[in-house]
């Protein structure tokens, strides 16, 4: 298999040279061109935050090697190739096949499981194949990675869970909540972290959100923003009473609700438990707070824990993952060994067949009435006989060469000694 | 045709062990084992109850009736797998039921009438509403019970997932609002036939009777649950402790004779 994957990542090269490396779209279209026109190969181009890495391919040759690569990464950039050179690795054959299941499984991300990376080699391999510098063996690969890399996503746990404080965050307001079309979202402050979270629990689609702040220019900015509704800051107790699910994230010093007052809230607010997001940081709930009747309180601590819990789950899961991309690596690399030396076996056997079977006619032709019905069946078997001893032993160096990924070589080779045509 | 109790309670047993160990060692064969034994164990079940028809009056047969219909639960939930495995809080009752009924197993009396035989047709009908009323508080438990763990594990910040992954809060209390919502009615309708079968013996009823009383209770209990849900709008973790206690005053009235039974007044 003639395919190579050459790039850097997060894991050998500091995120400077990464910046000057990483390529713009307009950028990975003419390297794409440049890669098929100039080194004639199949390319795809994996350009994210943390990874540029190349895929190419070639049918009867080896694709370029890590120098040709290096040069070629250093013109683009406009960087001296040796700056390229000492951070790129490489993988050939089976171990770039093996290489792109595991980074399409997200298990070479920075967050093992993270389910971003799948759409990204995705949209790559597409980008490639739209530019028509794909062929038979990236066309056939990255198909085949995207789907292994799901195997190892929903047969194991290697992506259960998440791993954003604000998706934590969601996760618990959904072990308590079934539906939210009658839901209202209650947020108190506007802090980074507070819109990052409104925003998970918006693709909810709550029925409403309220939005409150001690500025009420910040709340009417961040209402407007998330298509919510502004209320006045000396309003939040009534803004309570109405909202299942509030997201505090004030800059305030000291708590901004008490337990008593929350008591007061409780009492007035008819039925159904509340879910408390307490982001800020110092707190703006007083703890307490959680201990009332159908009320239950997160504070950022809390869900930080979950992320680091769900992050060491994660890694108990990788072993199974990596086995499972490990049986899908083996079966490619089987059946793209399979499907490149069948043809060529089938053809010399067919052009064997046509020798032997003008052979024997003509030997047939000139013993014409000399010969029983026995006698020919017996001079046509050992002419087959003969056959099948001769091509025994090639049709078999042919399958050991495929299972060792070595018979590119002795496939050429054949063609040339036995003089098959690409037909 | 030779089905025991312990053809069905083993094959529960065994399709029980299974799902617990696929909680351990997720593979696919522990479930396909399970899916296997749980079907053999309903359609034995259901040979069983065919063939025997026990009397929903006695508490031998109101427990496998009621184990019944919670293993057809179970296996349907079992065969149309969700992430959700609540079928781990229904099995284990099933086989309640199961080896309570054997505690209460006798032979059916001379004067106790087939339930399916038709002879009896109001009695047939109060049996199976209060059967039916029994379906639905029972429902009502088991979600409760899951509502506890549930509101447990949010409190105390557990990881949603952990180990056993449930449905949320509300889905557990709507679940169980309906349980209630539907056992009330069924029940009120069946105590009052009851009450007209016993008036219709043309002598006093007894109402000490343990079975009349434990009954009129649950109804009052249940009455009791309505209110507060929708009246006092009591919190979902008392609500759930007092419908667990609904069936632990149901079990104890399902557990008593009837008056009916063993030649009793008709």
């Amino acid at each position: 298999m003639n395919l190579i994957a050459i790039g850097c990542s997060f894991r050998n090269t500091p995120v400077e040279v990464r910046e000057r490396l990483a390529l713009d779209d307009a950028k990975v279209a003419r390297a794409l061109g440049e890669l098929s026109g100039r080194f004639a190969c199949e390319a795809v181009i994996l350009n994210t935050c943390n990874r540029v890495e190349l895929y190419l391919a070639r049918a009867s040759e080896p694709p370029p090697g890590e120098e040709t690569v290096a040069e070629f990464l250093g013109e683009l950039h406009s960087a001296p190739a040796e700056l390229v050179r000492r951070h790129l690795y490489s993988h050939a054959g089976a171990d770039a096949v093996r290489h792109l299941f595991r980074v399409t499984a997200s298990l070479d991300s920075m967050v093992v499981g993270e389910g971003q990376i799948a759409k990204q080699v995705r949209e790559a391999f597409e980008r490639s194949q739209k530019g028509s510098a794909t062929g038979s063996l990236l066309n056939v690969l990255f198909p085949q990675a995207v789907r292994a890399a799901k195997r190892a996503r929903t047969e194991t746990g290697i992506a259960l869970g998440h791993v954003s404080v604000s998706s934590v965050a969601v996760d618990y307001v959904r072990q308590v909540f079934d539906h939210f079309e009658d839901k209202t979202v209650l947020i108190i402050g506007a802090g980074k972290m507070g819109r990052l979270t409104l925003k998970h629990l918006r693709e909810l689609n709550p029925k409403r959100v309220l939005v409150t702040n001690r500025s009420p220019e910040k709340a009417e900015a961040l209402a407007r923003e998330c298509g919510g509704v502004a209320v006045p800051f000396g309003q939040l107790d009534d803004a309570m009473v109405q909202s299942d699910i509030v997201l505090s994230t004030t800059g305030a010093s000291e708590p901004i609700m008490t337990r008593s007052r929350f008591e007061g809230i409780r009492r007035k607010r008819k039925g159904g438990p509340v879910v408390i997001l307490d982001i800020a940081v110092p707190r703006d709930f007083d703890p307490k707070v959680g201990d009332c009747a159908d009320t239950f309180l997160f504070n950022i601590d809390d869900l930080t824990k979950i992320r680091e819990q769900t992050i060491a789950q994660r890694q108990k899961h990788i072993a199974p993952a990596e086995a499972i991309l490990e049986r899908e690596c083996k079966k490619f690399c089987d059946d793209w060994a399979h499907r490149k030396h069948v043809p060529v076996i089938r053809k010399l056997t067919e052009s064997f067949d046509q020798l032997r079977q003008a052979q024997v006619k003509k030997l047939f032709g000139q013993l014409n009435g000399k010969l029983g019905d026995e006698e020919r069946k017996l001079i046509e078997w050992s002419f087959r006989q003969l056959q099948n001893q001769f091509l025994g032993a090639p049709i078999e160096a042919l399958r050991d060469a495929s299972k060792d990924g070595t018979s590119a070589n002795l496939l050429e080779a054949i063609r040339k000694l036995f003089r098959l045509s690409d037909s | 045709m030779g089905i025991t109790h312990f053809c069905f309670g083993l094959s529960y047993l065994t399709a029980l062990g299974m799902d617990l160990w696929q909680g351990w060692h997720p593979s696919r064969w522990p479930r396909l084992v399970s899916i296997v034994f749980s079907v053999a164990g309903l359609f034995a079940h259901t040979v069983f109850l065919a063939l025997h028809q026990p009397s929903p009056a006695s508490p031998y047969g109101s427990l496998l009736l009621l184990a019944w219909v919670f293993a057809v639960f179970y296996t349907y939930g079992n065969l149309h797998r969700k992430p959700y495995p609540w079928t781990i809080f229904v099995l284990p009752l099933v086989l309640v039921f199961v080896t309570l009924s054997l505690v209460f197993l006798r032979e059916r009396s001379a004067d106790e009438e087939l339930w399916f035989s038709g002879e009896r047709f109001w009695g047939m009908v109060h049996g199976t509403l209060i059967l039916l009323a029994s379906v639905g508080i029972t429902l009502g438990m088991i979600c409760s019970v899951m509502y506890l763990i549930q509101d447990y594990r949010l409190r105390k910040k557990r990881n949603p997932f952990g180990a056993i992954k449930l449905l949320s809060l509300e889905r557990l209390e709507t679940v169980n609002r309906r349980g209630i919502n539907i056992a009330f009615p069924l029940l009120s309708v069946g105590l009052l036939l009851g009450a007209m079968r016993l008036y219709g013996t043309g002598t006093a009823p007894d109402w000490t009777e343990p079975k009349v009383l434990g009954t009129v209770g649950l109804w009052l209990v249940g009455g009791l649950l309505l209110y507060l849900r929708y009246g006092a709008h009591l919190p979902g973790r008392r609500l759930a402790w007092l419908t667990i206690a609904t069936f632990a005053l149901l079990l104890v009235t399902l557990l008593t004779s009837h008056p009916f039974a063993h030649g009793g007044t008709r």
